[in-house]
């Protein structure tokens, strides 16, 4: 053993106390007790944090057990139930059928002339204009109101420049621009980092889809090389819509989810 | 030329307690109450410092454990060697690589979210800004936790390594398996290695220190070689190669004559000479081990010629058995001269050795004639040390101590030197109880000399006839009854006067409602009426029908003891309340005269000690009168003290303070 082991040495040599493996055991015994105890007497996050971590225990614990049992229970059998079977108090009625079944195609066709489209977030908490924008006062006395800081996280293009600022009326802030945004594909179920090409629309109105602004719902166009998707007819798809899920100006990021 | 201390590396917490450490400081040392209605820059500012303490916390304990550790390439080639041979260099670097991406990703988010928060018009959007970027933090750390643990693990092996100095003079034992390398090392230093009849009994580095001409020397001990190429090599042989390549050292290569190590010495010679190139120019030392075994003398023609070819390029060849221990200090002579012949030319090589010796000059006084002067002493020194020599020396206690066994086994007696009246009571013992009291508190100084006068007077007494004593046969029966009920009632007058009197500066005077001592009783105004020929019984009646305790009698504090009721001895003490006697219960020592002098309390005569009493008497003379509180009572000097009254309770009943 290295020269270093002092301990392992001094047990090779005179060997254990004489009581120690029972010292051993009785403290192992205590530490159940000693567990409660903490468990019982902290306070505060810690006391929370121990709950959290038991409950957890708890629960592994319990689906283990019932995995062992599964093999030893018996389950009820179900009666088989016949097609155009019916409950007793529908006997008597009378039976309408569907007439027509539409297509898919058909359906597809229709929303896209109604221009509604299928999206996770189908609906979307409305904001305000005093939420999205910020006054700002300008002017000698501070007394002009026309300029609006956008308070929201936003996208500009790459070749974007200011307008002169005397006459720009919305600010959007470069802490606020956001180039990247976190796409989950629905499928995949795996998170990337991609680029953001642009805003396609923004649900709020189309003076924020002008405006760049990125808000919970709005749809954005992503740069998907990195994923390799490809046509059926051998072209490389490279852009891809995805809707916003979270906040990002309360997260600092983006967060998206593919639309396949 | 440094001692590395790998012992000094701070431990690595694993992914989780990083995490839990850096939280839990941040919410202990960081202001925790902000509400909605602040100003918006103080909320701004609250959060900011969350996230920048966080990010501080991360990055000090990252960068202390990127800098603890040591850089591969930054120390001795030694001890860069073993690092790699043991945990290998490439995972060591990228453990450490990830630590580093990972402070730089932390920074990296602090500075983004503190940008984020100085944008928060509101205190939810702050605070969930906030929660945002210590998350991401976290997850930083979690995902490097595997290096942490790695680290940790090698943080560990690593102190516990042998302290190699890699500057010291050092001697290395190498050899094949089971040659006697260890039991070699055991003998010329203390290190107690392992030693045992199977190969590979030592699996690493050992190190020993032994001493030669006053100069410390180190002696390493390395597991065995096998013959194979390099590429074959295991951990335990390449943790021996790299003690070889890398230290400057005398190297003895150990040969085994008998063959009992399981490898025949043509076998050990092509070890010896695969391993050569690695000695450079060290000193090697061929050391023949076992030679109890097998002797040099005694090999045969083919393995004598083996021998000579290895002494052909080496120094010397040493026969040794370490069982027997012969040629073990020849050998170590040998390398340490060597090693020492070896500083000794470089430092005289060295640039700056002509400058050193140009500053020596030893001067030898040349003798201006032939005159003979032997050293002088002075004739009375002389003598003082031949009485001296003849003196015979005192047997001290230490020495008889050590004679009877030792500090633990024997204790002296002290009794030995006691000076008393005869000799022969030193071993008396003496008896420590008598009839349930303490003899020590009875016995004095002076006792016998009080004896002495007692024993005086009674003979004084008896010579003197009996004057105090009545003759029984003058009195008759009631007479006789008379008298002793007068002599009873004069003992207790005297009594109750003395305590009266002992007591009266001290005894307060305290009105009639503080009767501790329940001495007004309607029992006690029956007697005196009675005795006054008066009957008792009507007013008795009246005063019972009167009295407090009908009604609830609150208990008063006890007063300065009166001795009154006290000394009625079939009355007052046959009462259910006992009444405490409050006479001082004196011991026989304390039975001085008061204004005897006592060595010891400080007073240089009896005058200036009865002025003490008198003083002390006056000055509590007042106070206990007017029955006030006095030294020795209980005092509260805050009854509500604010530590103990302010505060959370956290824990615990709260029905106590």
């Amino acid at each position: 053993m290295p020269q270093g082991d002092y301990i392992e040495l001094h047990r090779k040599r005179h060997g254990y106390r004489l009581d120690h493996f029972e010292r051993k055991r009785k403290k192992e015994a205590r530490e159940v007790h000693k567990h409660s105890e903490r468990a019982q007497k902290s306070l505060g996050i810690k006391g929370k944090m121990i709950a959290k971590k038991n409950y957890k225990e708890k629960v592994q614990m319990k689906r283990t057990l019932k995995m062992h049992e599964e093999s030893s229970s018996r389950r009820k059998v179900d009666d088989e139930v016949q097609e155009g079977a019916v409950p007793a108090y529908l006997l008597d009625r009378e039976t309408t059928t569907r007439a027509k079944i539409l297509s898919n195609t058909i359906k597809q066709k229709r929303k896209e002339k109604a221009g509604k489209w299928e999206v996770p977030l189908p609906k979307v908490r409305p904001v305000a204009e005093d939420e999205m924008f910020k006054v700002l006062r300008s002017g000698k006395r501070k007394t002009k109101q026309w300029k609006r800081m956008v308070t929201k996280a936003t996208f500009v293009g790459p070749g974007f420049t200011r307008k002169p600022p005397k006459y720009e009326r919305f600010i959007r802030p470069s802490g606020l621009r956001f180039t990247k945004a976190h796409v989950t594909h629905p499928e995949l179920k795996c998170t990337f980092n991609l680029e953001i090409i642009g805003v396609k629309k923004n649900p709020n109105g189309p003076m924020y889809t002008s405006l760049g602004v990125m808000t919970k719902g709005t749809i954005i166009e992503v740069n998907v090389s990195e994923l390799g998707l490809v046509t059926p007819g051998g072209k490389v798809v490279w852009g891809k819509y995805a809707q916003v899920t979270n906040n990002p100006e309360n997260d600092g990021c983006i967060n998206a989810v593919l639309l396949v | 030329m440094a001692q590395y201390d790998f012992k000094k590396i701070t431990v690595v917490p694993t992914g989780n307690d990083l995490i839990d450490i850096v939280l839990s400081r941040t919410q202990r040392q960081t202001p925790t109450v902000i509400h909605k209605g602040n100003a918006i820059s103080r909320v701004r500012q609250f959060y900011m410092r969350k996230v920048k303490f966080t990010e501080t916390n991360f990055t000090d304990k990252l960068s202390k454990t990127i800098e603890d550790f040591p850089r591969v390439e930054d120390i001795h080639p030694f001890y860069g060697d073993l690092l790699h041979v043991l945990y290998n260099k490439d995972h060591y670097k990228l453990a450490l690589g990830q630590l580093n991406t990972a402070r730089n990703l932390i920074k990296r988010i602090r500075e983004d979210y503190v940008k984020l928060l100085k944008y928060g018009d509101s205190l939810y959007r702050c605070k969930s800004l906030k929660r945002a970027a210590l998350g991401r933090m976290c997850t930083v750390t979690k995902r490097i936790g595997p290096s942490l643990a790695y680290l940790e693990h090698v943080r560990q092996h690593m102190a516990r390594l042998p302290s190699i100095n890699t500057g010291a003079p050092t001697i290395l034992i190498c050899g094949c398996p089971n040659v006697g390398k260890s039991s070699f090392l055991n003998k010329i230093t203390r290190a107690d290695v392992e030693v045992q009849p199977y190969a590979f009994t030592t699996k690493s580095l050992f190190v020993g220190h032994t001493d030669y001409k006053y100069l410390r020397y180190q002696v390493i001990d390395t597991p065995g070689l096998l013959d194979r190429p390099l590429e074959d090599r295991n951990i335990i042989e390449m943790c021996s190669v790299t003690a070889l390549v890398n230290l400057h050292a005398a190297i003895l290569f150990f040969l085994d004559l008998s063959g009992s190590c399981g490898y025949s010495i043509s076998q050990q010679a092509a070890l010896f000479h695969s391993i050569k190139m690695m000695f450079r120019n060290n000193p090697v030392l061929i050391v023949c081990n076992k030679t109890d075994l097998q002797t040099l003398e005694g090999l045969s023609g083919e393995d004598l010629k083996l021998v000579m070819e290895m002494k052909s390029a080496a120094l010397k060849t040493i026969p040794v058995s370490t069982i027997t221990d012969e040629g073990v200090m020849a050998v170590k002579n040998a390398a340490c001269q060597r090693l020492l012949d070896q500083r000794s030319e470089r430092k005289m090589k060295s640039k700056k050795m002509p400058t050193v010796l140009n500053r020596f000059h030893v001067a030898m006084p040349k003798p201006r004639d032939q005159k003979e002067r032997p050293v002088c002493i002075p004739q009375a020194v002389l003598e003082a040390r031949a009485e001296e020599a003849a003196h015979e020396e005192r047997k001290t206690e230490k020495d008889i101590e050590n004679e009877n066994g030792g500090a633990g086994v024997y204790s002296a007696s002290l009794r030995k030197h006691y000076i008393l009246a005869d000799d022969d009571w030193k071993l008396d013992i003496l008896p420590e109880f008598l009839d349930g009291h303490n003899v020590y508190d009875f016995i004095d100084p002076d006792i016998l000399q009080r004896v002495e006068e007692l024993e005086r007077e009674e003979t004084a007494v008896e010579e003197d006839g009996g004057d105090f004593e009545m003759e029984d046969e003058d009195f008759t029966a009631e007479a006789e009854k008379d008298l002793q009920e007068i002599r009873k009632r004069k003992k207790l007058l005297i009594q109750k006067h003395r305590i009266k009197k002992s007591t009266a500066e001290s005894r307060p005077t305290v009105p009639r409602k503080f009767d501790k001592d329940r001495k007004f009783t309607t029992e006690r105004m029956g007697r005196q009426l009675s005795s006054l020929g008066i009957d008792p019984s009507r007013a008795i009646e009246r005063a019972r029908s009167r009295s407090v305790s009908r009604k609830g009698r609150k208990r008063e504090r006890s007063v300065g003891g009166d001795g009154e009721d006290v000394m009625e001895i079939d009355g007052g003490l046959d009462n259910k309340k006992k009444l405490r006697l409050r006479s001082r219960s004196m011991s026989v020592l304390s039975q001085r005269p008061l204004g005897e002098v006592v060595p010891g309390e400080g007073f240089k005569d009896s005058a200036q000690k009865m002025k003490a009493v008198t003083m002390a008497r006056n000055a509590t003379k007042k106070r206990n009168k007017d029955a006030r509180r006095g030294e020795a009572d209980r005092v509260i000097p805050t009854l509500r003290p604010k530590h103990l009254f302010s505060g959370k309770r956290s824990i615990g009943k709260t029905d106590r303070r």
